[in-house]
């Protein structure tokens, strides 16, 4: 039988909306992204760094139970960290609303940061199944020839950036939010920790599309995958190398480094210095111990230079959306 | 609904200085259509702005009555596409890559999946549909590439030199597969080839380009009768003396290189030849009624449009 003989029959079915082929593009580049033995490690690492997280908001909540095993370890403590502890655990009680909202807070913002270092390194490894690839093997045209165009193929691909991130970033930090506060003594907790979530919710949310976009740019930057990987590791590390002299002599040399202006928006989300001033003022002993410290590298303490930080991502979201835009024309 | 497949008024496409299609009428009806041209003549420019893979700089064009300007999205939706380059998603197997096309074209993936098999069957790819991509062989590529445009149904699927690094063999089953899918099964097909003798086989229309201008647009029968009748004939000697006699009845004789005789006798159909074989008593081995009528019209444009020129 001649082989075009084995028929062809006409498909009479529904089609999908753009938001599931947009789905399909996300879920397929997901998958193979997911599928590198060393991404496996870094979100191995993110819920990991997950678990302990949520482990010291157990710790924390368990300062307000008499009989748990922290405070009785504590009693047998000698000087300054007894009277630490015994101290945070007398301003839990009395100023739930202020104390579970401070520490939640200190301990989102620090572990924020820790979260936003794999992300930059699961973005590392991503970049080649991005755009790279489609670059090299000309698949964009098979993509522009679908039921899809540029602005589809892009959210698509977007969406493999924010799922990932989603993975090694976001989820894990709301999951520790929840086993945190489902392990804490009371009910309150969920709701005085809700200004920590929030400030979560808004620095990752705002980091993620924003490292979607650059990730995503860098990765059309070349068809070539070192190139692009280069590239990115160029922009991330490279910008870094800026804010130590910026720090010296010029302070907008610093805004070079994304990774520095994401941390100062952070800063700017979170408020850690305005949050450790309220624990010294609020906690009296704490006060009297790290007065003296505290008070040094308090004021010594930078404001955050939101304006400019926020500028400088702007810039870059704006150039990368605009890049994108013109990197994955067909003409 | 259009009756009209591809439709276009004064459509114009240049890139910088270079005008690839300079002012384009053309209204397309179903059928297997070759689009015809040289190297540069705008075929390739022509199926890309139709697919809204390139911007249209002036003018307009329609594809399945919907407007190429606007309704990209949807008219890809519709139709089927076979780049002439190499061009794959990396990193996948055959089958894999194919019901994902079907899943960009809006297919669930359970019927995606099904009508990937289905076509990949269709082009004739057995077990090798599990293999990456990336290592396929150039026919199987083209393979691929048919069934990747038309696993989502279109109603037209532009072919874009689909026979190019085939071997005779895989260039006959690719042409039997894109015969079918006209003839038995409804789909337009528009092949854009430099290779006259695909579209002969194929296609029952014809659309001639020539440094982006629309030479020819007929049908294939009709464009073949409007040719003077001419015949190749192999006779067993006496060559010249078959050619004088031609020549006596005022038909154009000439002996080819080959050792043939080409008579312009101007008929339909042989008859008035064989009585001159037998009037002479020669014997013919072989008689070809137009074995080049496509390309002799084909050279015949171009000179006329170069002479325009």
């Amino acid at each position: 039988m001649a082989l075009h003989e084995l028929g062809y029959r006409h498909w009479e079915g529904r089609h999908r909306g753009i938001w599931r082929r947009r789905w399909t593009i996300s879920a397929h580049g997901l998958k193979a992204v997911l599928a590198n033995r060393w991404m496996r490690y870094v979100l191995t690492g993110a819920w990991g760094l997950a678990l302990l997280q949520a482990a010291v908001l157990f710790c924390i909540g368990q300062l307000l139970v008499a009989d748990s095993l922290i405070v009785q370890w504590s009693a047998n403590l000698d000087g300054l960290l007894r009277t630490f502890i015994g101290s945070l655990t007398l301003w839990l009680e009395q100023h739930p609303e202020i104390s579970v909202r401070t520490t939640q807070n200190l301990v989102f913002y620090n572990f924020s940061l820790l979260y936003l270092t794999l992300a930059l390194l699961a973005i590392t490894l991503a970049i080649p199944h991005l755009i790279t690839r489609d670059l090299s093997s000309n698949a964009i045209i098979i993509y522009a020839s679908k039921a899809v165009n540029r602005l589809d193929y892009l959210t698509g691909k977007l969406g493999i950036l924010l799922g990932l991130l989603t993975l090694v970033w976001l989820g894990p930090l709301l999951a520790a939010w929840l086993v945190g506060n489902l392990l804490a003594p009371n009910w309150h907790f969920f709701w005085h920790a809700r200004i920590p979530l929030l400030n979560s919710l808004l620095f990752v949310g705002g980091g993620m599309v924003f490292l979607s976009l650059l990730g995503l740019a860098a990765s059309a930057v070349s068809s070539k995958e070192k190139a692009a990987v280069g590239f990115w590791l160029l922009l991330w590390l490279l910008g870094n190398a800026f804010v130590p002299p910026g720090q010296r002599q010029e302070p907008w040399l610093q805004h070079l480094s994304f990774h520095h202006n994401l941390k100062q928006i952070a800063e700017a989300i979170y408020q850690p210095k305005t949050e450790l001033e309220r624990a010294r003022d609020n906690i009296p002993v704490l006060g009297d111990i790290l007065r003296r410290p505290m008070h040094r590298h308090l004021r010594d303490w930078r404001a955050p230079r939101t304006r400019p930080a926020g500028m400088a991502l702007g810039i870059l979201a704006v150039g990368s959306g605009i890049y994108l835009l013109r990197r994955t024309r067909t003409e | 609904m259009s009756e009209w497949v591809v439709e276009t008024r004064g459509l114009v496409k240049r890139y910088g200085r270079l005008v690839a299609l300079n002012g384009l009428d053309l209204q397309v009806a179903p059928g297997a259509i070759g689009l015809l041209g040289p190297n540069g003549a705008g075929k390739s420019t022509l199926i890309k702005c139709l697919l809204r893979l390139h911007r249209i700089t002036a003018g307009s064009a329609r594809v399945l009555g919907a407007e190429v300007q606007k309704e990209g999205r949807n008219i890809r939706r519709r139709v089927g596409y076979t780049p002439e380059q190499d061009c794959h998603i990396p990193g996948m197997v055959g089958s894999e890559y194919v019901t994902y096309c079907a899943q960009l074209c809006g297919l669930p993936f359970e019927a995606a999946r099904q009508r990937a098999h289905e076509m990949l069957d269709f082009v004739g790819m057995g077990q090798e549909r599990y293999r990456r991509v990336d290592t396929y062989s150039t026919g199987m590529k083209q393979r691929l590439k048919l069934a990747q445009a038309i696993v989502h149904d279109p109603e037209v699927v532009f072919l874009d030199e689909p026979t190019n690094g085939l071997d005779p063999k895989g260039q006959s089953q690719m042409l039997r597969l894109i015969q079918s899918l006209w003839r038995e099964h409804g789909m337009t097909v528009i092949l854009s080839t430099h290779l006259l003798h695909d579209v002969d086989q194929v296609c029952d229309q014809i659309i001639l380009l020539a440094q982006g201008r629309l030479l020819v647009h007929d049908s294939l029968e009709h464009l073949k009768a409007q040719r003077r009748g001419a015949a190749e004939v192999v006779v067993s000697d006496r060559e010249e003396e078959f050619a004088q006699a031609c020549r006596q009845q005022g038909w154009p004789s000439e002996i080819l290189s080959n050792g043939h005789v080409r008579v312009e006798h101007g008929g339909e159909d042989l008859a008035p030849i064989l009585g001159v074989l037998r009037q002479n008593g020669l014997a013919a081995l072989e008689i070809a009624p137009s074995p080049n009528a496509l390309e002799e019209m084909y050279v015949q444009a171009l000179e006329t449009a170069h002479g325009a020129a």
